[in-house]
């Protein structure tokens, strides 16, 4: 058995030097220090995009990306296909959380303020990921083509038909016509299954190599400490085991969460029928949805929602360019602001879905 | 713990943790794999056993014209002639199975893939096709077209 | 000539009339001329009870009644009009009578409001010619001559009702140009009629056009409105039929309204407000109004339960019922009281209806096939009841049944089916029905253990599958203590 191994794992570093990688690998340590367990939540951020990558592969063999068979296509991958039901309800559930994680993955980095220099590309590429883990989302609600992903769809579009002179089109161009219909479930299905996952693919390429290449920051308070006061773990394996281990309860808590409360499949869309009550959308975009409800209907000569919009776009592009404008972090020094900015948007997000929730 | 004195035990316990990895291993596999192959498996469709269907409203169904409709898992094609009577044949040409369709212009249900002819009898009357096409039974209810098998 | 001739006459006769009546207060010197001139309008006007009370011709057609001098008389300075045309006969009527002063003078206790009645109803619209109302007061009263309407001389006394609605009713050419769809064949039925036969024979007591459409508030049938809309009729009909006074002398029941209001059609009327649910005359016919008879029953039924009543018809108890007499449908379902029919009514139990005639005998083919058919017909109820219960479980479970819930209706259907083929009253045929029920009782019966056994399967398999994944986990956090703990002793 282990002759097998080595003889292949030989063969392959003869052509590619293996050796140089895994010398490379162990090389990397990671800092240990009380804020440590947040360097889990990139991992595990990873873990729930294998998943969501392995369950929906194993999804498009039954799924059928069309208004007429869309639902019943859910419906037989529930009832008909053996573990279909949990493929369905993993994916599900999966997306929720990975979302989730990857909302305390962004923080975490952004109050450790690790994306200070050199890790400006790092940032805006995890960045952008996010924006597309919420793009997923919008894309693969409506997938199962049921009354209450169809109706959010389009209060969604609609929100995004707000924008000032790019509004219109976008709207069109994401509902693949005038009214969400067939053409834009083909449309949502292409972007979720094809689009989304090509470019974040190359995104997350990106952001892993230069985790490997730049190491994994460290904290503020470790620079100032001399190199043998600082605790650290190697990277391989013992980062890695931890994190194995940690994917292993978040599966069982996966496959808890999928048995005992299955994804919902409701009733299937039916365009002319009048909106059912109480249409919200999904929990990560609550915050916004919410929030555009207390702007008052005109603000000077705008509409409120517009502004609002407009304000979240700007909010958005701030946070996303924050290495350029936090110079002080990248000089070693204390930024208070971003601090209070970071704590404000939290207080924020939970207040605001909290509200969401309720209403 | 002191490494030399429990050097044996040691070896000993590390291997047995190790065995107990692997099988731990083998059982995780085991059950990730076991769902995934049955998920694989293309589920049984079990047949649905169709006695009648119906294919539409007369009143929303033009004088010549015909269309295909699902007959359990078989297509069917129903006609309405210029008279106005409504027929329905089996939609699988006799010929090699092909789905057949009504032409207007030729006044015929016309096979697309070796050009067959049937009458709107369902009788063959040109082409390939060995035999008629099945018929089935049409009856007006109200004004639903119901479409049954022939008994 | 003639002029001078009938001035002179006219003169004389008056000369005398006024000798003769010099008593009299007013004397109507147009019915003293009229009337010796031997014209009928005044001969008819002598019986006229307005003639009696005192009305003069000048009331209706002007001028100057005490004038003798023809021409002064009848001269436009006097008021007078002539023969009144169109809506002006209405109105020379409801001078008086839509005036409750005038008719209180006259000593009259008759309502006032016939003309506003008259108005909203269907003859109150707009004849074809656009100037006046289809029906004036002397359409049906008559001008001169008109008497009481308790008079049996009367146009509108019930006797004389139908001949007079007749005349324009009854013309297929007037009516065409009103309501070309409107049958003209109502008194030919009408006399066809128990109503209409006793109506005939002088009898003022059995309903005629009047009693059921009204009088001058007719409506159209299609309206609400209408007495004889279809949610009106039964209550039309039980103003008479509901009264053992007055229906003492025919000697027959008056209880049908209050068992119909219960049975499933009052119901579906009342309740459901469902209108082709049948009224009386759905099965007694309106203007040809009569019982129908016992072999015609299926018939009549069938006009509505078509496929009951056909294979009624081919079946044993067709020919049987007719030997017997026995009233076809009515037999089991009753006439006016038809309750929901149960398989209760089948079998041979006491109070099945079966056992009325099958008495219990192994060897009687009727006493066996209506036991099996009870035992059939249980069967599939009480398979559609686990079913439907389990079903209800599985969903409850959370499970996905829609295939299995929707192919449930197939099973409600075959049971439906069932108790339609029962009066086939052939076991063969029953039991295909059945079966086919049966059939998918047990395939959703399948589905539904299936998808139950299929929650317990989930949720064992979740167990196994959490222990050997914590299995794992604990191991590898073991493996991971004893890597640190080599690196720490490094």
């Amino acid at each position: 058995m282990k002759n097998i191994f080595t003889k292949i794992y030989n063969w392959v570093d003869e052509r590619v030097k293996l050796e140089d990688l895994v010398k490379f690998m162990g090389k990397k340590y990671v800092p240990v220090h009380r804020h440590s367990i947040w360097y889990y939540f990139g991992g595990v951020s990873l873990f729930f995009f294998i998943i969501q990558v392995t369950t929906g592969i194993l999804l498009l063999f039954y799924y059928k990306g069309s208004s007429d068979l869309a639902f019943e296509s859910v419906q037989f991958i529930m009832s008909k296909v053996q573990f279909g039901w949990l493929v369905r309800s993993i994916h599900a559930w999966a997306a929720n959380l990975f979302i989730l994680s990857a909302f305390i993955h962004m923080f975490s980095v952004y109050f450790e303020k690790a994306y200070r220099k050199p890790r400006e590309i790092t940032w805006v590429t995890g960045m952008l990921m996010f924006f597309m883990c919420l793009g997923f989302g919008f894309s693969g609600y409506l997938l199962p083509w049921n009354t209450l992903s169809f109706f959010a769809t389009k209060v969604g579009t609609d929100i995004a038909g707000a924008v000032p002179i790019i509004g219109e089109p976008l709207r069109t161009f994401i509902r693949g016509g005038d009214d969400v219909s067939g053409a834009t479930l083909s449309r949502l299905f292409g972007f979720h299954v094809a689009l989304f996952p090509g470019i974040f693919t190359i995104l997350l390429a990106i952001h892993l190599i230069l985790i490997q290449r730049q190491g994994i920051s460290e904290p503020m308070h470790f620079e100032e400490q001399h190199s043998s006061e600082k605790k650290t773990m190697p990277f391989f394996p013992n980062f890695l085991l931890r994190d194995l281990l940690l994917w292993l309860i978040v599966l069982n808590v996966l496959a808890i969460l999928a048995v005992f409360f299955p994804a919902d499949l409701g009733v299937k869309a039916d365009p002319f029928s009048s909106a059912p009550a109480g249409i919200k959308p999904e929990w990560y975009f609550l915050f916004m949805f919410q929030s555009l409800k207390y702007f008052p209907s005109h603000i000077l000569f705008a509409e409120g929602e517009v502004v609002g919009i407009l304000l979240f776009g700007a909010a958005g592009l701030l946070w996303l360019l924050i290495p350029f404008w936090d110079r002080k972090s990248s000089r070693g020094e204390q930024n208070r602001f971003v601090n209070y900015l970071g704590i404000f948007a939290v207080i924020f997000i939970i207040i605001l879905t909290i509200l969401g929730w309720r209403s | 713990m002191d490494n030399v004195q429990n050097q044996p035990v040691q070896k000993s316990r590390r291997d047995f943790l190790k065995y107990l990895l692997n099988l731990g291993i083998v059982g995780f596999a085991a059950s990730i794999f076991y769902p995934l192959i049955a998920y694989l498996k293309p589920p049984k469709q079990n047949e649905v056993v169709v006695t009648s269907v119906s294919a539409g409203k007369l009143s929303a169904f033009e004088k010549d014209s015909g269309k295909i409709i699902r007959f359990g898992s078989k297509p069917v094609i129903v006609i309405r002639t210029a008279s106005g009577d409504v027929r329905a044949f089996s939609a699988i040409c006799t010929h090699l199975g092909c789905t057949v369709q009504f032409r207007k212009d030729l006044g015929t249900i016309w096979c697309a893939c070796h050009n067959g002819k049937y009458d709107l009898n369902g009788k063959n009357i040109s082409g390939p096709p060995p035999r008629p096409l099945d018929v089935y039974k049409a009856i007006i209810k109200g004004d639903e077209i119901i479409i049954s098998k022939m008994t | 000539m003639n002029k001078i001739i009938l001035s002179v006459m006219l003169l004389i006769s008056s000369f005398m009339l006024a000798a003769q009546d010099k008593g009299k207060k007013v004397v109507d010197q147009c019915y003293v001329c009229h009337e010796s001139l031997g014209s009928d309008e005044a001969t008819l006007f002598k019986k006229d009870i307005h003639f009696q009370k005192g009305i003069s011709c000048a009331d209706c057609h002007g001028g100057d009644r005490q004038s003798d001098d023809m021409d002064k008389a009848m001269s436009k300075e006097a008021g007078y009009k002539g023969v009144p045309k169109g809506n002006e006969i209405t109105q020379a009527c409801i001078r008086c009578h839509a005036s409750s002063e005038m008719m209180k003078k006259y000593g009259s206790k008759i309502p006032t409001n016939q003309f506003e009645l008259l108005k909203g109803s269907v003859h109150g619209k707009l004849a074809i010619d656009g100037a006046e109302r289809i029906v004036q007061c002397i359409t049906c009263h008559n001008a001169h001559g008109i008497v009481e309407v308790t008079n049996p001389n009367s146009p509108v006394y019930p006797t004389n009702v139908p001949k007079t609605c007749g005349k324009c009713h009854d013309n297929p050419v007037y009516m065409r140009s009103y309501n070309p769809s409107l049958p003209v064949d109502q008194l030919q039925k009408y006399r066809t009629s128990v109503h209409g036969m006793r109506n005939a024979k002088g009898d003022p007591k059995p309903a005629e056009c009047a009693s059921c459409h009204g009088s001058h508030d007719i409506k159209n049938v299609k309206d609400v409105r209408s007495k004889v809309y279809p949610t009106n009729i039964p209550e039309t009909c039980s103003k008479c039929h509901s009264d053992p006074q007055y229906m003492k002398e025919y000697k027959i029941p008056t209880n049908q309204y209050a068992l119909y209001k219960k049975s499933v059609h009052g119901v579906a009327l009342f309740e459901k407000h469902d209108l082709s649910a049948p009224v009386c005359n759905s099965c007694h016919g309106n203007h040809g109004a009569t019982p129908p008879g016992v072999e015609s029953i299926s018939e009549v039924c069938g006009t509505c339960h078509a496929l009951n009543a056909e294979l009624f018809s081919s079946s044993p108890h067709k020919k049987a019922f007719d030997k017997q007499k026995l009233p076809e449908c009515e037999t089991c379902h009753s006439n006016h009281d038809i309750e929901k029919p149960t398989s209760k009514f089948l079998g041979v139990t006491p109070d099945a209806i079966c056992s009325k005639c099958h008495k219990p005998d192994d060897k009687s083919k009727g006493y066996m096939v209506a036991k099996e058919m009870r035992l059939m017909i249980d069967s599939l109820a009480s398979t559609e009841k686990i079913d439907s219960a389990l079903v209800e479980e599985a969903e409850q479970k959370g499970m996905e049944i829609n295939e299995a819930k929707f192919k449930l209706r197939d099973a409600t259907q075959a049971s439906m089916e069932a108790r339609t083929m029962v009066h086939s009253f052939d076991e063969a045929k029953f039991n295909e029905v059945v079966n086919k029920g049966l059939t998918v009782t047990s395939s959703v019966k399948a589905d539904a253990s299936a998808a139950i056994h299929e929650y317990y399967f989930r949720r064992i398999g979740l167990g196994i599958s959490v222990v050997i994944i914590s299995f794992l986990a604990l191991m590898l956090y073991l493996f991971i203590r004893r890597i640190e703990k080599k690196n720490a002793n490094n």
